[in-house]
This record gives C-alpha cells, sequence and structure tokens, in this order.
C-alpha cells in the first residue's frame, strides 16, 4: 500500500509545481495556467463539451476501425502476395508520409460532412498498423511452421496455425500506436475543415479569445481520450504477450522492409500507383478544376506555366528552411527514444513513471499545443526542435522497446548466467537483436519528422514548407497547396527510402539479411 | 492401421550455400529402412542428420537424389498423414496449451480433435505429464517441452515415425523409461522408425540398425545390424556383448 502511494508521488510533486507555477504566473506571464484555474474554466465549460467530445469521438472511431480494417487485410494481402506489397509499396509510403495538414482543407473541400474527419483519422491508422500486421505475420518461428509442413500443411495452414496468432502481439502494437492517431486525424480534420462540433473545432473557435485555461481544457480532454484508447490497448497486448513469447531463440525472419524492390516493372507500377490513385480521386468526386490539381497541373505549374521560375524559388526557399531543421529534428527525437528505451529496460520502474508523461506529450494535438508552446518557448528554433522530438520520438520509442521485450527468455538470460551486468547483457543480446526494431523505427519516424517540422512552421515560426502552405491557403492559391503537398510527400519518400537502404547495409554486414 | 510403409533414400545430395560460403551437407547418402524396421542414424554434431530427415519429409529442397515414403513422394505421404515428426527442437506454439499442442498435427491433417480426446491423454500420461494439460510451453522445463513433441508426434498415429534428439533433454532415468516405451509403441503398431541420436547405447537398445555418419561432407559410412532379440529388456544395457557393439560404433565414429 506505501508503495503504492510512493508511486503517485512524482504526479503529485508535478501537480503541485505546475500549480504554484501557474498561481505565480511563472511562465511566460501567464501562458501556463494553475490545474485549478484550468479546471474552474472547464467547469464554466462543461455543457459544451459533451456534444464536441462525442462528434470527435465518433469520427475517430470510425475512422479507427475503417483504417485498422483495410490495413490488417492489406498486411495479410502484402504477406500472402508479395508482388502486391511491392506494387503498392509507393501507395503505402505516400499515404504514410501525406502531411493531414496539407490535405485537410482539401478532404473538406471535396467530402462531406463527416466523411473528412474519418478519412483523415484512417488515414492517420493505416500504415501503422498495416506495417505491424506485415511486421507480425513475417515474424514467425520457421520451426513451427516446418512442424505444419510435416504433416503436409500448405501456406494457408501455416498462416492459419502459426503466422495469424504469431502476428496478434505486433497487430495489437500496432493498434496502439494507431489509437491516439485516430483521435488526432480526427481533431487535425475538425481544426482544418470547419463545421460546428467536434474538439478541433472548438479549439478553432477558442483559439483568437486569448483563454489559455480554455485550450489547456480542450487539449487535456483530447489528450485524455487518446491516452485512454492506447491505455486499453495496451493492455490488451500485455495480455496476448504474456501467452505468446518464444520459449527459445526464434532462428529465422525478422521484420523486414515493406516489399523489396522486385523486378523493374513492380517497381514503375509501384511509383505510378499513386499518381493513379491521386487522378482517380479526383475523377471519381468530380472535384472542379480549380480546387482539385492533377499530376499534370502541378508540373505545368512548376516547370511551364508563366511563374514557373518564380514559384520555384519561392519553393527552393522554403526548403532550404525546412530541411536542416529536419534533420537535426529526427536525430534529437531518436535520440531520446533509444536512450528511454534502454532506460526503460534496465529499470522498468523509471518507464512507469516516465510513461504517463511521454503519453501526455504525445497525445496533446499539435495543434492545441503549438499555441501553447509559442507563449512559452517563442517562436524561434527551440519551438520546431520540440515539436520535432515529440512526434518522433515516441512511436520509435514504442517499436524500440518492443524489439527489447521480444527477445526471447533463453537468450536473454544466457549472460545473466554468466554474471554479466544488465549493460553488458543490453549491449551483448538486446541490442544486437533489436537491431531490425530500431530500423524501422527510423523508417516509420522521417517522415513524421516532416511533418513535425511543417506544422511548427505553420503554427508558430512562420518559416519554410510549412508557411508556404499556410500562406497559399490564405491566397487561395489551390496549385501552390497541391505542390507543396505533392513535394513533401516526395520529400518523405526520399528520407524513408534513404533509411531503408542504410539499414540494408547495416543488416548485410551484421549478416542478418 | 494399415500396413506400415517403408523408407527408402537414395543418392541424397544438398550443398548449402550461405554468406558466399558452401557447406555440402550430403553427399550421396542412401538408406532403406523396410516396413515396420526401427532404424537409427548417429553421427558427429553438423553431420547432416536434421538435413536427412527434413528431406525426407519434403522440407528441404534438394540438389538431387530420391525420396520414397511407402512408394510415395515424401509430400503426399505427409498430407495423407502416414509420418509423425518430432524435430530437435520441441517446436511448440507457445500460445497453445500442452494439450492443444499435441493435438496440432489432427488439426493440420484436418481429423476431428474431439473423438481423439481420449488418445491425447492418454499419450500426456505416457509422457509423464498428467496434470499438466493446461499448461503453456513457457512454464515447462525444457525436457517437458521435449516430452510434449513425442507425444505430439505419437498423435496421428502414423506409420513411418521420425525422431530427431527426441530424449536429448531428459535425465538418464528418464530417458531409459522413455527408450522402454518408445520400444513398446513401435513393437505394438509396427511403425517404421528412424531416430536420430547422439546416445551410442539408445541406437543399439533400440534399432535394428544403426547407420554410422561422418562430417565433411556429410555421408553414410557404415550401417551396423544389431542381432539382439526383441523385446529388449532394460538388463541389456548390462551385457557385454551390448557393450562389444557400442565399442564398435565408437570406433566407427572415431575414423576407425
Ligand atoms: N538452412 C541452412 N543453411 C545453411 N547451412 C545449413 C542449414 N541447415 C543446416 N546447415 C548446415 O548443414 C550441416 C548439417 O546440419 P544438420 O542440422 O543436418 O546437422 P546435424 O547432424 O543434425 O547436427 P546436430 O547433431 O548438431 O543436430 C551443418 O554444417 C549446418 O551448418
Ligand atoms: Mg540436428
Amino acid at each position: 500500500m506505501a508503495a503504492r502511494l510512493r508511486a503517485f508521488f512524482p504526479y503529485l510533486i508535478a501537480l503541485i509545481l505546475w500549480e504554484v507555477a501557474g498561481q505565480l504566473d511563472l511562465v511566460a506571464s501567464g501562458a501556463l495556467p494553475a490545474p485549478s484555474e484550468i479546471w474552474a474554466r472547464f467547469w464554466l465549460d462543461r455543457a459544451d463539451y459533451p456534444r464536441h467530445v462525442w462528434a470527435t469521438l465518433q469520427a475517430s472511431g470510425a475512422g479507427f476501425v475503417l483504417g485498422n480494417a483495410i490495413a490488417v487485410l492489406a498486411g495479410l494481402l502484402f504477406v500472402l502476395l508479395p508482388a502486391t506489397a511491392r506494387v503498392a509499396r509507393g501507395l503505402n509510403i505516400a499515404i504514410f508520409a501525406l502531411p493531414p495538414i496539407a490535405i485537410a482543407p482539401i478532404l473538406a473541400l471535396t467530402l462531406e460532412g463527416m466523411t473528412p474527419r474519418i478519412v483523415l483519422a484512417a488515414l492517420g491508422v493505416y500504415f501503422v498498423t498495416m506495417q505491424a500486421t506485415v511486421t507480425g505475420l513475417s515474424q514467425f518461428d520457421s520451426r513451427t511452421a516446418d512442424l505444419v509442413r510435416a504433416y503436409g500443411g500448405t501456406r494457408a495452414s501455416v498462416l492459419r496455425f502459426v503466422q495469424l496468432r504469431g502476428a496478434l502481439p505486433a497487430i495489437l502494437s500496432g493498434f496502439r500506436v494507431a489509437a491516439p492517431n485516430a483521435v488526432l486525424g480526427a481533431i487535425l480534420a475538425e481544426f482544418g475543415g470547419g463545421g460546428r462540433w467536434g474538439l478541433g473545432a472548438y479549439l478553432l473557435g477558442s483559439l483568437g479569445r486569448g483563454e489559455p485555461a480554455r485550450l489547456w481544457g480542450i487539449g487535456l480532454t483530447a489528450t485524455l481520450i487518446a491516452g485512454l484508447s492506447y491505455a486499453v490497448f495496451a493492455a490488451i497486448s500485455a495480455r496476448v504477450m504474456g501467452a505468446s513469447r518464444a520459449v527459445t531463440l526464434n532462428p529465422a525472419a525478422a521484420p523486414s522492409a515493406t516489399g523489396a524492390p522486385g523486378g523493374l516493372w513492380l517497381g514503375l507500377a509501384s511509383l505510378i500507383l499513386p499518381f493513379l490513385v491521386w487522378w482517380g480521386f479526383l475523377v471519381a468526386l468530380r472535384v472542379p478544376d480549380m480546387l482539385g490539381k492533377t499530376p499534370w497541373d502541378v508540373f505545368h505549374y512548376l516547370f511551364l506555366a508563366d511563374g514557373a521560375a518564380q514559384a520555384q524559388g519561392r519553393l527552393l526557399a522554403a526548403l532550404a528552411e525546412t530541411l536542416p531543421i529536419t534533420g537535426l529534428g529526427l536525430a534529437a527525437g531518436l535520440s531520446v527514444a533509444f536512450a528511454l528505451s534502454v532506460s526503460s529496460h534496465l529499470s522498468p520502474g523509471f518507464t512507469r513513471a516516465f510513461l504517463p508523461f511521454a503519453l501526455v506529450t504525445q497525445t496533446m494535438p499539435l495543434v492545441a499545443l503549438t499555441p501553447l508552446l509559442v507563449l512559452i518557448l517563442g517562436r524561434g528554433t527551440a519551438v520546431t526542435l520540440w515539436i520535432t522530438i515529440s512526434v518522433t520520438f515516441f512511436p520509435a520509442y514504442v517499436m524500440i522497446t518492443q524489439g527489447l521485450a521480444q527477445v526471447p527468455r533463453a537468450a536473454l538470460e544466457l549472460p545473466r548466467a554468466y554474471g554479466a551486468s544488465p549493460w553488458r547483457e543490453l549491449r551483448l543480446v538486446a541490442i544486437p537483436a533489436s537491431v531490425p526494431w530500431v530500423f524501422a523505427a527510423i523508417r516509420t519516424t522521417v517522415p513524421r519528422a516532416l511533418l513535425g517540422v511543417m506544422i511548427a512552421e505553420w503554427l508558430a515560426t512562420g518559416r519554410g514548407l510549412g508557411n508556404l502552405l499556410n500562406q497559399s491557403r490564405g491566397y487561395m492559391d489551390f496549385s501552390m497547396i497541391w505542390t507543396v503537398a505533392v513535394v513533401s510527400v516526395l520529400l518523405s519518400v526520399g528520407f524513408y527510402q534513404m533509411a531503408q537502404g542504410v539499414e540494408r547495409m547495416v543488416l548485410r554486414r551484421m549478416g542478418g539479411a | 492401421m494399415t500396413a506400415p510403409a517403408g523408407i527408402a533414400l537414395s543418392g541424397l545430395c544438398k550443398t548449402f550455400a550461405s554468406h558466399g560460403q558452401k557447406v555440402e551437407a550430403l553427399r550421396d547418402v542412401s538408406l532403406n529402412c523396410p516396413a515396420g524396421s526401427f532404424t537409427a542414424l548417429i553421427g558427429p554434431s553438423g553431420c547432416g542428420k536434421s538435413t536427412i530427415l527434413r528431406a525426407a519429409l519434403g522440407l528441404e529442397p534438394l540438389d538431387s537424389g530420391r525420396v520414397e515414403i511407402g512408394g510415395q513422394a515424401p509430400q503426399a505421404a505427409t498430407r495423407a498423414g502416414v509420418t509423425g515428426v518430432a524435430f530437435q527442437d520441441a517446436a511448440l506454439l507457445p500460445w497453445r496449451t500442452v494439450a492443444q499442442n499435441i493435438a496440432l498435427p489432427l488439426e493440420v491433417l484436418g481429423r476431428a480433435v474431439g473423438p481423439e480426446q481420449g488418445r491425447i491423454r492418454d499419450l500426456i500420461a505416457l509422457v509423464g505429464l498428467q496434470g499438466r494439460e493446461t499448461a503453456l510451453p513457457g512454464e515447462l522445463s525444457g525436457g517437458m517441452r521435449q516430452r510434449v513433441a513425442i507425444a505430439r508426434a505419437l498423435v496421428s498415429a502414423p506409420q513411418v515415425l521420425f525422431l530427431d534428439e527426441p530424449f536429448g533433454a531428459l535425465d538418464q532415468i528418464l530417458r531409459r523409461q522413455m527408450n522402454i516405451e518408445l520400444q513398446r509403441i513401435w513393437a505394438e503398431t509396427g511403425v517404421t522408425t528412424l531416430l536420430v541420436t547422439h546416445g551410442i547405447d539408445e541406437a543399439v537398445f533400440l534399432a535394428d540398425r544403426v547407420a554410422i555418419m561422418q562430417a565433411g561432407p556429410g555421408r553414410i559410412v557404415e550401417v551396423v545390424e544389431i542381432p539382439f532379440a526383441r523385446p529388449r529388456a532394460a538388463s541389456l544395457f548390462s551385457d557385454p556383448e551390448f557393450h562389444h557393439q557400442c565399442d564398435h560404433i565408437a570406433g566407427v565414429l572415431h575414423g576407425g
């Protein structure tokens, strides 16, 4: 009992410090209101919340179910028919790298009612779960698969008896990361897409009022929803993991990147498919020419039209500002993630104390967090870095930790049996065994880093690609909106490919792949 | 049960290539196990014993050579439920209980598990795991997991049994007990058995014939006929003639 109480101590102290700082207006002259002030404001606004919360829950719930259903089916398809994975590769990466902030207005103009919110929530969920499904399904114990085949089992029986159930922990951990994403996607769409109800809409309506306490109230409510959704799947996956950890080291299969580069034709198809989908989307929904730009329109705008040189100049200037800070933020975010994973592996108590704080920074919608951070950190480089770290470190942390946790007991205990210290044990077994996951983490956080920088630029610093997007929105310069969206996707894909190239090289040197 | 099937391996060749290195695991391996016979395969670690077993089950693509089980190609035989196997690693599904793991071959073969519950219970008792039916593999010791794998190999009432070091993780006393149980099952069912083992005494005690392998390249260097009458009792282990056989095999293994 006493130990339980002591576990709450750090939170109590943090809360008291926050209260004091808020009451005395210590942080940026009142940008950080005290918890009691936030609560008082929340109580005054209590009649507003239910409808907003309900709208957000509906959109994110529908998006979560839809996105995950598609993701699991797609993952299955990709594993069963590797050729489809290669063809869909470009599309997958493009979906992953799609900056929600850039397409929210486009979706709001082209789709109706709740649909843009559901679509954005589903898009936020798809890639994480799809990749988790592929990883989980390809990461089975080859010996048990041999056993099934030794009784005449077909590909389908291996899938049924070994792979599906074996993939469950990975899929659930995908859901766990995806759940807050759905909430954030829905809120972002509410924020960028108009509409009356939803926490994002509420936030947008409250932004101009100079009411930090209400912004915090909304932000914390959103955080609570996202955090609870994470906690539910964390609990489920902890239960499933307990039973299914392999007893000895699985000699085969490490998670591989989605779809190896295949033949020339598959590669070409993979390049063309995203553009086909883009074009098909415009045609199918009969988007007016003024709003919807085809791939050709964007090319024309950037290279052939009258103002092409000027458009290029603005784009390049923006890129020169965005790229360096993205690299820096990414490196910082990954370092934080790795340090955290390692320390939580060495001392689980630390994780228990730290994780809730991490979750708060993670699930706080950026659009709500950024205005508050600006008040505290100013509009300089610091705010961009902070935001970039906060969007990258958590998914990386989850992945690397999962890698460390999946090291089979027997392998982990071997160095311990020789009296190895925890640090040595980590260096000998856990780190090498989790290398594939570290690289998977790098691959998946690269596009997020760019997204974080763009959101910071949009809402805070007024520089770079994010700002260009925001300005173009203001001027109704639809060509530039599309151009920035496309360029940011292409950049993300480029970074992703680079990370994967390095991954392959290192794995080959380690004798893994 | 239908008449037991035999195993015919002829001219198996297999070279593994990985990381630019070539390992000639099998060179021209031929072995004929008549229906109902008991053959032991013995040889130094890494000489290709497991590879032979995997090839016989159609799991390892061969460079050349032929495998026939009861006159059928291995894939056809396994699909028909002719074979049973216990691999060197227990290879249990970590989320299935002991009883469910034992039932796995039945499910893969598309047979009903319900009517076989009694048989599964008997097999669990046979390997001494009564009371642990609902335990998960992670809760068992290495030897217990291996015993689950043995029970699983027998559950489909196979006509041909492949056992790869099935008793490796058991203590000497339990090992002897299991040897005698295995002999009884073999005598009762007439199942053609190919047993890979590192234990010379185990091989001599159980087998009609012991095939001795050498490594680099993996090949069978001698097949020794074991003449002792059946059923063989535990007292055979202290018989001078038994030791004579063991010494001969040890000599061949050491390259004598
Ligand atoms: N998948 C594989 N890839 C590369 N080499 C392999 C593979 N499987 C087996 N080998 C090699 O083939 C040789 C024979 O291996 P095998 O597992 O058949 O040996 P074994 O006789 O069963 O040894 P042990 O008694 O230790 O189980 C070894 O040199 C091994 O390194
Ligand atoms: Mg072996």
